[in-house]
């Protein structure tokens, strides 16, 4: 395992050691400041590289407004049969070799960075400190005492008894809760086409994470280092901006987000048309709205 | 052991799956065709599951993609 490992604990310490000594003249080289950021810096340029996969993604998305008239025929024909029309929805994909899904690689391919972060950073704890890939003595000495609001980077939950340690950790495990959530609300609300699926699957959907995401983020983030929880809570927040930025400005078209920003356009361009929605996200809006006193817009009943 | 390591396929996908957004590009699901792959093949199932991870990527156009069941094909 190790000697596959190998080039990954290279890749990933070199980059790590690289932003370290860039940042080490203006905060210091054994400052955790550079040693956190360095970390941070590492899942930048990961999810950088990964940038272009998502655009993909995006693209094969916009590209189902013109399958958008097949698959209402599809849902319409397969009303009572989930099964049926997910199948069909798939060969339709197929046929027009397109695929607005994401499918497991962006997941899967940071697995193994993360893994190879989680054995440097293993090692920079152990006393005395191991060193793994290009890291030097120096280095390791130097990072093992790096401090990230107060808590060694190397130090876990578990192997310590810094009380600084377990509340670090405990922050940064629910800010990960916190992260996952809202991304995955916020997709589930705004981003996606209406489909058939019934509120009632969503809310229940929302409840599981709204549960479980934090006990596996506790489960797992006590036996992890706080470096590689750095990792974690970055890549998370990093998602979740692509996301908004997405759902901002580029919409899925037929979400409710997509309305939205139609309807700004719209009323921009100075065209006064009631705005015609069907989502329950829309509906709860003018009730909202209302008590707000907001004349400007017209809603319909 | 086939049926423990379904039994982790079916926790994953009762309480774990259903928290992300739909994502495979495939139909079935990766999870079930491992599911499936497993209880008829053993572990060439679980070699046929990762074959179709593997395949499940963004270069990939998905589609249908059912593991062939022996008996089905015998009786064609």
């Amino acid at each position: 395992m190790d000697t596959i490992l190998n080039p990954l604990y290279f890749a990933v310490s070199w980059v790590i050691i690289t932003i370290h000594d860039l940042l080490s003249p203006i905060f210091s080289a054994d400052s955790g400041v550079s040693w956190s950021l360095s970390i941070i810096g590492l899942v930048i340029i990961i999810r950088i590289i990964l940038i272009p996969l998502f655009v993909k993604q995006i693209k094969s998305q916009r590209a189902l407004t013109a399958l958008q008239p097949h698959m209402k025929e599809i849902q319409k024909k397969y009303k009572d049969d989930r099964q049926k029309q997910s199948e069909e929805m798939m060969k339709l994909y197929k046929e027009h070799k397109t695929n607005p899904l994401a499918s497991c690689f962006p997941i899967l391919a940071q697995a193994p960075i993360f893994f190879a972060l989680f054995t440097v950073l293993n090692g920079i704890g152990r006393n005395p400190p191991v060193k793994r890939g290009v890291l030097t003595q120096e280095d390791v000495v130097s990072a093992a005492q790096a401090k990230f609001f107060g808590a060694p980077i190397s130090d876990t939950f578990l192997g310590t008894d810094i009380t600084t340690v377990k509340i670090v950790t405990v922050f940064l495990i629910a800010f990960m809760s916190a992260t996952t959530f809202t991304t995955q609300r916020q997709l589930m609300v705004k981003g996606m086409p209406k489909m058939d699926s019934s509120n009632n699957m969503m809310l229940q959907q929302q409840k599981i994470m709204l549960y479980l995401f934090p006990v596996i983020f506790a489960i797992s983030g006590v036996n992890f280092p706080i470096g590689v929880l750095i990792y974690w809570s970055t890549t998370n927040l990093w998602t979740w901006g692509q996301q908004y930025y997405v759902i901002k400005r580029n919409p899925t078209p037929g979400s409710p987000a997509y309305e939205e920003l139609e309807r700004k356009r719209k009323q921009k361009s100075g065209d006064v048309e009631t705005p015609n929605s069907g989502s329950n996200e829309t509906i709860q809006e003018p009730e909202i709205k209302g008590q707000r006193k907001q004349p400007k817009k017209k809603k319909k009943k | 052991m086939r049926k423990i390591i379904i039994g982790i396929i079916q926790f994953y996908q009762k309480w774990i799956s259903p928290s992300f957004a739909p994502r495979c590009k495939y139909y079935p699901s990766c999870s079930s065709y491992a599911a499936t792959a497993i209880e008829n093949y053993g572990i060439k199932g679980v070699a046929m599951a990762t074959w179709r991870l593997v395949r499940c990527n963004p270069w990939s156009h998905g589609g249908v993609d059912y593991v062939l069941i022996k008996e089905k094909v015998g009786t064609n």
